[in-house]
């Protein structure tokens, strides 16, 4: 660690305070003895022949907040949606290398797809909720594994709703249109119907681009409280956002052949202050982008 | 199974492999009704060539019918019957057509503009038939007789929809740089419309034409009472005696459009419903014909758009 | 100042203004023009219903409401100029709806294989396939009609379906009686008009899907949904306004589709009920009697089952549009890739 940390660093971390003596001494080896959730290993996607990300590692914790930023086109989404494998829905596309969930290859040729994503949520850029009710929206993932009774269904909506911090605002008109609430009231929804089928890992892919500062701030709050139940990693271009929501940072960068790889990868507080590699550096201060 | 031990209780509700199975299940069935669909399609096609070919020859092409019953002949009258009507209601339809469409792109929220995109979708949606009723009230009827203009006028009210919404969307297509281009130059706004907006629409219109024409040419229950039918036309002989009479051009189309003509969908209507096997070999032979005739353009007017697609991507 | 100084541009300037005052004249011209033209078009729909509204003054005075009511021994007698026109609407409702009713699913079918599941190469082919269905002409259908569809297929299902469904108590009214030998009858043209109307409704479909955000799909794709739960229970509900307008729109084209239903119908006005029997429809009366209808409280009851046809029509047409336009209007969501 020869570089010192930079003067110019522009971000205030709201956390920081209360975090930075942990984080400033966590070393490679206490970092490995936090459980791994998600095993990224030497992993790759094709658009056809074209290589979107390449030889990516990375270990993701569990109950942690990690955030995936770089420039726009390194990959990230890609990475993202390589991690419940929403990238099979683009045609001509394949992986390679390993992602282990809990130990488990999710990539490996036997997997069920289906199954994979209920283990592994998403929240989308756009709140995208279906035109349905409220509560259609949020019990179409349990109905769809085959919880019908209405009891168990009503418990699920609003555990999940709560869990969202959407419930007080909605519980009077659970009948009423998901596409008749605000943008950020929606995106809480998509977030509880994420919830409401009982996932390991929520993926987030800039939940908040859309939003205004204030339902920002309510999604970024309801991040911190889930971690404690899920595992969670977000994408976001915003990297203010990154340093206040995330416990770890991976950074990514478009190599020679436009191909996304990982520069570097560690705790949110050294991304940002004591970042190893130049590139990243550059990036955090803002010198290139 | 209560909500504070996650991860996973929901998992082994409802087989997921059944899931699995019934979604195979479906996606093949959508494929499989696909298939339904077109077999027809190749059923009709290769059933009318099989037996048109059979029944076909150069008479055919010809010869005027000869009485029911009795072998040979053709239907020359009827051919040159769906040639004249086709020339009438591309006359009729065209340049309205395309008039209303300038003022309909151009002018798309007007109260006229969108009257006429209005008037447009309903007229589509009119069945020929009634077209034919109309024609028959406000021309037949006025005139006193069935008429070969009458034919062609009830066509053209069925290719006017056609030809108005193929060119309004390909006018809408042309960039609006070009138009304004030209009438920055101090180009007044028709000669724009028309020397500069028209041409670089051609292509699309040119389908939009072909369609039209091919939905006109196939057309029987619009002619049933204003083109009628007519054994006995036949262009040629008209203009001969004509000429021979010392009349002039005019005279002479003015004598042809003013009677019943033959078209070929009618004369297959007829033929099928006579218990002659002659007839409805001659049937058959038109409906080969006919089809021929209708995917042909259809078929052109595609290729037209792919060609053209091709040419502006390159 | 130009006019003033007489050099050679006061000329020019002249001449341009002659120029400009004709060019002006060119652009009146061309607007009249434009402007007529869209008028006309309006005026031929209020000029169409208003030919047939006054071509059935009489016979709507004369009969009144009974010439559209409900009756199974309905009298349409040129002779004693009796006219009730109760046989050729139900020929004409019945025979459509068990057209949509075997479309629907079909064309769903298609409608979905051709936005979801088949390979981007196939779809413009098989677009391409389904609209020479939809213009190959009515006669042409019609004669393949008699000759080769109604014995083949038309004639064995029709008589199956009397042996099975025939006993049934109220279903069994719809399939009462036996097939006639050729196959003519209100089954046939059913299934024909089934084959002529799959091609609209499916392409309607086809875009109502290709136009439904692709986070929708992805919405539920991530929640764990198979491919089919996928679209069934997320697609077709979003687009349901829109496969309905579809659906309007195919009922209107086989409401007033004329040539091959008279050409397989068998045309005989039957107090039965049934599919299995022949039937007329309110087209097909038109284009077989109007040419020869020499009473005038004949050819006005015909005008009058035109006027009704086109009201029919008008409507469906302008309830497809509307539902069309409604799924079009709801889908602006914008499509961003990260």
């Amino acid at each position: 660690m020869n570089i010192t940390p930079t003067l110019s660093q522009p971000f205030v971390l709201p956390r920081a305070s209360a975090r930075s003596i942990e984080d400033a001494v966590e070393t490679e080896a206490e970092r490995a003895i936090r459980p791994v959730k998600l095993d990224i290993r030497n992993l790759s996607v094709f658009y056809g022949k074209f290589r979107a990300i390449a030889d990516i590692n990375i270990s993701i914790p569990a109950h942690q907040v990690t955030a995936i930023i770089g420039p726009s086109g390194c990959g990230k989404s890609t990475l993202l949606r390589a991690i419940n494998r929403m990238t099979d829905l683009t045609p001509g596309s394949h992986a390679e290398g390993e992602i282990l969930l809990d130990g488990e290859n999710i990539l490996a040729s036997g997997i069920d797809v289906v199954q994979i994503r209920q283990r592994v949520g998403m929240v989308f850029q756009r709140p995208n909720p279906f035109p349905k009710s409220i509560y259609d929206n949020v019990a179409y993932g349990p109905r769809l594994y085959g919880i019908h009774r209405r009891t168990e269904l009503d418990e699920i909506v609003e555990h999940s709703l709560q869990r969202s911090a959407l419930w007080d605002e909605v519980k009077e008109k659970l009948n009423q249109s998901g596409m008749a609430l605000s943008g950020g009231q929606q995106q809480r929804l998509c977030i509880a119907r994420a919830l409401a089928v009982e996932p390991a890992v929520i993926l987030m892919d800039e939940p908040a681009s859309a939003l205004d500062p204030i339902a920002t701030l309510k999604i970024e709050d309801l991040m911190q409280h889930l971690k404690e139940e899920y595992t969670i990693v977000i994408v976001t271009h915003n990297m203010q956002q990154a340093a206040r929501v995330s416990d770890y940072t991976a950074f990514l960068m478009i190599d020679d052949e436009r191909a996304g790889r990982l520069v570097e990868f560690g705790t949110t507080n050294r991304i940002f202050t004591r970042p190893e590699k130049k590139q990243t550096e550059d990036y955090v201060t803002g010198r290139f982008g | 199974m209560t909500l504070e031990s996650p991860h996973g209780h929901i998992q082994a509700r409802r087989g997921y492999a059944r899931r699995k199975a019934s979604s195979t299940v479906m996606l093949i069935l959508t494929g499989l009704t696909t298939t339904l669909a077109l077999i027809p399609l190749f059923w009709i096609i290769g059933y009318v060539v099989y037996q048109g070919g059979k029944y076909i020859d150069w008479s055919f092409f010809t010869q005027l019918p000869r009485p029911p019953g009795v072998a040979g002949g053709g239907v020359l009258n009827a051919i040159e019957g769906t040639v004249l009507l086709v020339i009438l209601s591309s006359i009729f339809a065209i340049p309205p057509g395309v008039l209303a469409a300038f003022y309909a792109a151009y002018y798309p929220n007007t109260p006229l503009g969108i009257a006429v995109r209005f008037s447009t979708d309903v007229l589509s949606g009119v069945p020929s038939i009634i077209i034919g009723l109309f024609l028959y009230a406000v021309v037949v009827k006025v005139q006193g007789h069935f008429s070969a203009l009458a034919g062609g006028m009830a066509l053209a009210i069925l290719m006017l929809p056609v030809i108005i919404r193929t060119t309004e969307e390909m006018l809408k297509l042309v960039p609006p740089a070009l138009r304004e281009a030209s009438l920055a130059l101090g180009a007044p706004e028709w000669k724009t419309s028309l020397s500069v907006v028209l041409p670089a629409a051609a292509n699309g219109l040119i389908t939009g034409f072909l369609l039209g024409l091919a939905r006109a040419s196939g057309e029987t229950a619009p002619l049933l009472f204003t083109a009628l039918g007519n054994e006995y036309f036949d262009f040629a002989a008209q203009v001969r005696s004509g000429l021979a009479s010392g009349q002039n051009p005019f005279a002479i189309l003015a004598g042809i459009l003013g009677q019943p003509v033959d078209s070929l969908p009618l004369t297959l209507w007829k033929y099928a419903q006579q218990p002659y096997p002659e007839r409805t070999h001659q049937a058959w032979a038109a409906a080969l014909v006919l089809m021929a005739l209708v995917l042909s353009t259809n078929i052109a007017a595609r290729l037209w758009i792919v060609f053209r697609q091709r040419r502006m991507k390159g | 100042m130009i006019n003033k100084s007489r050099t050679p541009l006061s000329v020019l300037g002249k001449f341009r203004k002659r120029m400009g005052k004709s060019l002006h004249h060119g652009d009146r011209v061309w607007q009249v023009l434009t402007i007529s033209m869209g008028i006309c078009v309006l005026l031929l729909i209020l000029s169409i219903g208003w030919t047939l509204w006054q071509g059935s003054v009489d016979a709507r005075l004369k009969f009144g409401l009974s010439f559209l009511l409900p009756t199974l021994d309905a009298s349409w007698n040129p002779v004693l100029d009796k006219f009730q026109a109760w046989p050729f609407i139900y020929g004409t409702l019945i025979t459509s709806a068990m057209a949509i009713l075997l479309a629907l699913p079909i064309s769903l079918g298609i409608g979905i294989f051709l936005a979801e599941l088949c390979p981007g190469w196939l779809r413009l082919p098989l677009g391409w396939m389904l609209e020479l269905l939809a213009a190959i002409p009515s006669v042409v259908f019609g004669l393949w009609g008699i000759f080769v569809f109604l014995p083949a297929v038309v004639e064995p299902v029709g008589s199956v379906l009397g042996h099975t469904l025939g006993s049934l108590p109220i279903l069994g009214s719809l399939f009462a009686g036996s097939i006639p030998v050729s196959g003519a009858s209100r089954l046939a043209a059913s299934m024909i008009l089934t084959i002529m109307i799959v091609p609209t409704i499916s392409a309607v479909t086809r875009d109502v899907f290709l136009a439904i955000p692709h986070s929708q799909r992805e919405a539920a794709f991530a929640l764990g949904a198979t491919e089919w739960e996928t679209i069934s229970q997320v697609l077709v509900p979003y687009g349901l306004s829109g496969i309905l307008g579809a659906v309007i729109l195919g009922l209107g084209r086989a409401l007033g589709e004329t040539m091959a239903v008279t050409m397989v119908i068998g045309n005989s006005i039957e107090g039965t009920l049934s599919l299995l029997r022949p039937g007329y429809t309110m087209s097909s009366v038109i284009a077989n009697e109007f040419a020869e209808a020499v009473s005038p409280l004949h050819s006005q009851s015909l005008i009058e089952i035109g006027l009704l046809l086109f009201v029919i029509t008008l409507l469906l047409n302008l309830l497809a549009r509307f539902l069309v336009w409604r799924v079009a209007r709801r889908a602006p969501q914008q499509e961003v890739r990260g």
